[in-house]
C-alpha cells in the first residue's frame, strides 16, 4: 500500500468528525511529532489517578508538575528528536516503564500501522506491553498516520490484517476515537478508562 | 433478573416496573433515539444483505462449532494460551477458581461479559475469597447496588443521575453532585487503583477466530483493554457460539454490531489478542493467558433443527432496544440474565424451563425484534416453540387446550361462535360492544370495550353478496380470519363492493377456518396444525390467482409460519407453498395488481391517521400501498411511532392486560393528537384494540378497516 487513495483519504476525514478525532495534516513523522510537542504543551498537566507515582526522569521546578510523553515504538533517532523537542519544553520523555506510569501520562506518540476510511480506524499492532500502555493510560493520544496507509474500508485490508494475526503473538488495537461511555442516563461522555482525547496527524508521507 | 415463581407473581413485578415513572420515561426517550440513530446509522450501507451474510456465516459456524473449537485450541495453545471447554456454569466456574488459586490471586478487575453473568461468575469468585471489581461503568454502578443488569449493552439503563450521584456519594465518602461527567471522573479516578492492583483479569469475548486461535473484543470505554494487559494473568470467558473460522466473519458482524447496539459505525476499540503477549510483571514476561468456552447447552442447541439459529446472536441488545414490552417494564422483567426476546429465549436454553415459564409468555408477537436482528433470528417464531414445548412438558394451562381441542375442529368452532351471539345478548344491551362483560372473563379488561359477535357471519351471507363479483379479469379466494368472519362482516363486505368496482372476481371457500395463530401463540402445536391444513385444503381445488385477506396477522401467519408448521405433513408440502405464495393483503392487492388508482376514488379531503398494525408493516414488509391510497381518497396525516404495536397481540391483550392497556393509551394519544376524525387500519385485532379503546376515551377518532374507508370514498 504504497500509493495514497484520495477517495479514501477524503471518506476518512469525513468520518473522524463524528467520533470526535482531532485532525491534522503535516508533511511527515518530524511534523507529527512538532504536533504532539504543541498538543501536550497546550494541555493542562495530567490529573493523576492514583496517589502515588514514580517520579518523572526529569527534575521539576519546584512547584510545577512535569508533563509526560511516552513514545515507545519510535526508532532510536525520532526517539531522540522526540526527546530532544520535548525537553526543550521540559517535558520526560519515555519510552518504556510505563507501569510505573499508571497515574497517568500526558501524552502518548505512536504511528499507525494502516487505517479504516469508512470507520475512521486506525490499526495498531503492539507487540510491547509498554505500547499498549502508552495509548491507555495516556490523556491525549496522539497517532501519527500515513495517508498511504488508509484502505477504505475492512473488507479490503483483511488480508493485511490476517498476515499481521497469523504472524505470531500480536496485540492488534482498532482505534476510532476516544474512551466514552453512555451508560449514565445514555449521555455520552468521553475519557472513561482510556484517553480523554484522540488526535490523528494525517502525513503525506 | 426475572425470578418470580408464578404468574401472580409475575404480574405484580410487572406492575411494580410500570409504576417507576423514570423508567417508563427514560425507556421512552430511549425507543425514540434508538429508532432514529439506527436509521440514519445504516443509510450507509446495505442493511439486509449484511445481516443476511452475518446469519449465514454464524449458521456454518454453527454447525461445526467442535470442529472450530478444536482449531481454535490448536492454535491458540501454540500461542501459549491455555484453551478450556467447560460443559456447565458449575464448571466453568470451577476452572477459572483453579486458574486463580494456582496464580495465588486476590484481586480481579472484569471487563463486561454476559457469558460471565451467565454463570455468575462473581459469587463464584467472591466465595472464593476474591475481590472482584467489574470496571465498566454500567456494570460497576449495578455491582456496588447488588443488581443485575437491565439491558445487554447499557446495563444500569434504568439508574438515574441523581441515583448513580448517591451511590458514588457512598463509595467515595464524600457528597458527589449529580453532573453526570464529574460521575465518570469519579469511575475513572476509583478503578484505576483497582487496574493497578489486580492479580487477574477477566474478561468476554465477541470474537473467537479458530484459525488464528484470535479473541476480539469490543468495547467504548477502554476497560477491556487495561483488563487484558495490566495483571499478571488474563481469562477470556466466552460462549461456544462466538466461534468463528476467520477474522472475515467477525469484520462483518462489526459491521453490524456497534451499529445495532448502539447506533455507532464501529466501537471506539475493538481488540484483537492473538496469543499470550508480553507482561513485565511476570518472571517469563508472558501473560498467563486462558480462554474458556462454554457449553452450557450450546451443544445441544445447535443441534434444535427450529431453535438453534438463537445462537446467531452476537449479543447487540437491538431485540430489547425495539421491544414495546421492554420499553414499558425494563429488562429486568424481561429476562433472567439475558435481556429482550433473546432473553425470553436463552432463559429457557440456559437457565431452565422453570425460570423461562412466565417470561416466554410476555411476548405481543409484533415482531419488531425480527425486523431488527442483527442475526436474522425468526426470535417470535422461537418463542412461540418454547411455549409449546413448556405445554408438553408441564401440560397446558385449560384455557389453552380448550381453545385448542375447539379449534381443532371447525365446525365446533363456529358452531360456538354462533351460539356467542346468543350468549352474549344480555350484556350488550343491543350495541355493537360487550357492555357487562362477567368479572370471570373480563379481568382488567376495563380499558377497552368489547366487541360484539355480529348478527350474522360473513360466510352467511356470502350466498347473497356473491353474485357481485361472480365474474371478473382476475379470480381471487377471500380469506376472512374468525375476526372479520365472526365479529366485523362489514369490513369484508365492504372489500367485495372495492372488488366488483375494479372487476375481480372473488370466491368465499367455506370450509376455511380460523388461520391458527391464537393457538400457536398460546403453544397448542396440534392445533395450530390442525388449522393450517384445513385452510391450504380448502383453498387447494379452486384455481385462484390470489388469496387476498384483509386480516394481517392471518396473513403473515399464513405466508411465513405454515409451511413450518406444516413439515409433519410432507403430502401437503406443494400445496403450501402454492398457498403461501398467493397470499396478499388487501391495500397492496388493490393498489398493485387490481390497480385501484386515484382515479377511481372520491377525495372528499377527509382527514385521517394510520396504524401500521405490526403484521402489516413488518410481517409482510408492506409500507407504501396502504399511505398511497390514503393519501388518493383523504388528506393522510403522518404521525409519530406509526408503526408500534396498539397492544392487542391476540391472546396476549388477555394474558397482560396491564401492558396491553398501556400500548394503547400510548397510541390513541399520539393519533388523537394527529387532528385527524379517522382512523385506518389494516388488522380486524388492531381494530377492535383501537375501536375499543377509543370508546372508552369518548370516541374522538372513527376507527375503520381500510376496506370500509375505500368503499366509501368510491367513484
Ligand atoms: S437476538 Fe438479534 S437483536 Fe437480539 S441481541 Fe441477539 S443479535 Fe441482537
Amino acid at each position: 500500500m504504497n500509493k495514497i487513495d484520495q477517495a479514501a483519504v477524503a471518506l476518512f476525514k469525513a468520518k473522524a468528525a463524528p467520533v470526535s478525532i482531532f485532525l491534522t495534516e503535516v508533511k511527515g513523522l518530524t511534523e507529527a511529532m512538532d504536533y504532539a510537542v504543541e498538543v501536550c504543551e497546550k494541555k493542562e498537566p495530567f490529573r493523576p489517578l492514583l496517589a502515588s507515582s514514580a517520579a518523572p526522569d526529569v527534575p521539576a521546578a519546584p512547584g510545577v508538575p512535569v508533563k509526560i510523553m511516552a513514545a515507545p515504538e519510535l526508532s532510536e533517532p525520532d526517539f531522540l528528536k522526540l526527546t530532544q523537542k520535548g525537553g526543550a519544553k521540559g517535558f520526560s520523555v519515555i519510552r518504556d516503564g510505563l507501569r510505573r506510569h499508571l497515574a497517568g501520562i500526558d501524552v502518548g506518540f505512536t504511528e499507525a500501522d494502516l487505517a479504516l476510511a469508512d470507520t475512521a480506524t486506525s490499526v495498531l499492532a503492539c507487540q510491547r506491553e509498554d505500547t499498549r500502555l502508552a495509548t491507555m493510560i495516556c490523556e491525549i493520544h496522539v497517532m501519527a498516520l500515513a495517508k498511504s496507509k488508509i484502505a477504505p474500508d475492512s473488507a479490503r485490508a483483511e488480508n493485511f490484517l490476517n498476515e499481521l494475526m497469523k504472524s505470531g503473538v500480536m496485540y492488534t488495537a482498532f482505534i476510532s476515537g476516544c474512551s466514552r461511555t453512555s451508560d449514565i442516563e445514555r449521555v455520552l461522555t468521553l475519557g472513561v478508562h482510556g484517553p480523554l482525547e484522540l488526535h490523528v496527524a494525517l502525513m503525506e508521507e | 433478573m426475572q425470578t418470580a415463581a408464578n404468574m401472580k407473581t409475575y404480574h405484580s413485578e410487572l406492575q411494580e416496573a410500570l409504576a417507576d415513572q423514570f423508567l417508563r420515561d427514560t425507556l421512552d426517550r430511549f425507543a425514540v433515539a434508538y429508532r432514529a440513530n439506527r436509521a440514519a446509522i445504516f443509510a450507509d450501507v446495505d442493511e439486509k444483505g449484511l445481516i443476511a451474510e452475518i446469519a449465514e456465516a454464524k449458521e456454518a459456524a454453527i454447525g461445526r462449532m467442535d470442529e472450530l473449537y478444536e482449531q481454535f485450541k490448536a492454535e491458540a495453545s501454540k500461542r501459549g494460551v491455555i484453551v478450556h471447554r467447560a460443559r456447565t456454569a458449575a464448571e466453568a466456574n470451577e476452572l477459572v477458581r483453579r486458574i486463580a488459586r494456582e496464580n495465588k490471586v486476590k484481586t480481579i478487575v472484569k471487563a463486561k461479559s454476559m457469558t460471565a453473568e451467565e454463570i455468575l461468575i462473581n459469587h463464584a469468585l467472591e466465595a472464593e475469597g476474591c475481590e472482584v471489581a467489574e470496571t465498566d461503568l454500567g456494570e460497576w454502578i449495578i455491582q456496588l447496588r447488588h443488581e443485575g443488569p437491565s439491558h445487554m449493552v447499557l446495563p444500569a439503563i434504568h439508574l438515574s443521575r441523581d441515583q448513580v450521584a448517591d451511590l458514588f456519594s457512598q463509595v467515595t465518602d464524600e457528597r458527589q453532585t449529580n453532573d453526570i461527567s464529574k460521575l465518570v471522573k469519579v469511575a475513572r479516578r476509583e478503578l484505576r487503583a483497582k487496574f493497578a492492583e489486580a492479580d487477574m483479569g477477566i474478561s468476554g469475548a465477541n470474537f473467537a477466530i479458530a484459525d488464528t486461535g484470535t479473541i476480539g473484543i469490543c468495547s467504548n470505554e477502554g476497560n477491556g483493554r487495561l483488563v487484558a494487559t495490566l495483571p499478571r494473568a488474563h481469562v477470556a470467558v466466552c460462549g461456544l457460539d462466538k466461534l468463528v473460522p476467520s477474522l472475515g466473519e467477525a469484520l462483518r458482524i462489526i459491521r453490524v454490531l456497534p451499529r445495532n447496539a448502539t447506533g455507532q459505525v464501529i466501537t471506539s476499540y475493538v481488540s484483537w489478542i492473538t496469543g499470550a503477549g508480553e507482561c513485565t510483571v511476570n518472571p517469563d514476561q508472558k501473560k498467563i493467558m486462558h480462554v474458556i468456552f462454554l457449553d452450557n447447552g450450546r451443544t445441544e442447541l445447535a443441534k434444535d433443527r427450529l431453535c438453534g439459529e438463537a445462537l446467531r446472536c452476537v449479543r447487540c441488545g437491538a431485540c430489547a432496544n425495539v421491544c414495546p414490552v421492554y420499553r414499558l417494564v425494563g429488562g429486568h422483567k424481561m429476562g433472567h440474565i439475558y435481556i429482550g426476546a433473546i432473553g425470553l429465549i436463552l432463559t429457557y436454553f440456559y437457565h431452565g424451563h422453570d425460570k423461562a415459564r412466565n417470561l416466554v409468555q410476555n411476548c405481543i408477537n409484533c415482531e419488531a425484534c425480527k425486523n431488527v436482528c442483527a442475526a436474522g433470528i425468526k426470535l417470535p417464531a422461537i418463542i412461540h416453540e418454547i411455549r409449546a414445548r413448556l405445554n408438553e412438558e408441564e401440560g397446558a394451562p385449560i384455557a389453552s387446550s380448550l381453545l385448542a381441542r375447539v379449534l381443532s375442529n371447525r365446525k365446533l368452532f363456529h358452531t360456538l361462535l354462533r351460539f356467542g351471539k346468543w350468549a352474549q345478548q344480555p350484556v350488550t344491551v343491543g350495541t355493537p360492544f360487550v357492555r357487562h362483560l362477567p368479572e370471570i372473563f373480563a379481568a382488567g379488561q376495563g380499558f377497552r370495550a368489547l366487541p360484539a359477535i355480529a348478527a350474522v357471519p360473513f360466510r352467511d351471507e356470502w350466498a347473497a353478496l356473491k353474485t357481485s363479483v361472480a365474474s371478473g379479469r382476475i379470480k381471487i379466494g377471500l380469506f376472512a380470519g374468525c375476526a372479520q368472519d365472526f365479529v366485523y362482516p362489514e369490513q369484508l363486505r365492504a372489500a367485495v363492493k372495492v372488488f366488483a368496482a375494479k372487476n375481480i372476481a372473488a370466491d368465499f371457500p367455506m370450509e376455511q377456518t380460523c388461520c391458527g395463530l391464537p393457538v400457536r401463540m398460546m403453544g397448542e402445536r396440534r392445533a395450530a396444525e390442525a388449522a393450517a391444513a384445513q385452510n391450504v385444503q380448502a383453498f387447494a381445488r379452486e384455481g385462484f390467482d390470489y388469496v387476498v385477506t384483509l386480516c394481517a396477522s392471518c396473513a403473515a401467519h399464513m405466508k411465513h409460519n405454515y409451511e413450518e408448521i406444516l413439515a409433519g405433513r410432507p403430502e401437503l408440502k406443494a400445496e403450501v407453498r402454492r398457498f403461501a405464495g398467493r397470499i396478499i393483503d388487501f391495500s397492496s392487492f388493490m393498489r398493485n395488481v387490481a390497480e385501484l388508482k386515484d382515479e377511481d376514488l372520491n377525495n372528499s379531503g377527509e382527514k385521517v391517521c394510520y396504524h401500521a398494525s405490526c403484521h402489516v408493516c413488518r410481517g409482510l414488509g408492506v409500507v407504501e400501498e396502504p399511505r398511497a391510497l390514503m393519501r388518493a381518497a383523504g388528506q393522510y396525516l403522518p404521525t409519530d411511532e406509526e408503526d408500534v404495536c396498539c397492544g392487542f397481540g391476540g391472546t396476549y391483550s388477555v394474558k397482560f392486560p396491564e401492558i396491553s392497556s398501556r400500548l394503547l393509551d400510548k397510541k390513541l394519544s399520539r393519533l388523537e393528537d394527529s387532528g385527524a376524525s379517522t382512523l385506518l387500519t389494516e388488522c380486524p385485532g388492531c381494530v377492535m384494540q383501537l375501536r375499543g379503546g377509543e370508546e372508552k376515551r369518548g370516541r374522538r377518532l372513527k376507527v375503520e378497516h381500510m376496506s370500509e374507508f375505500l368503499a366509501r370514498r368510491l367513484k
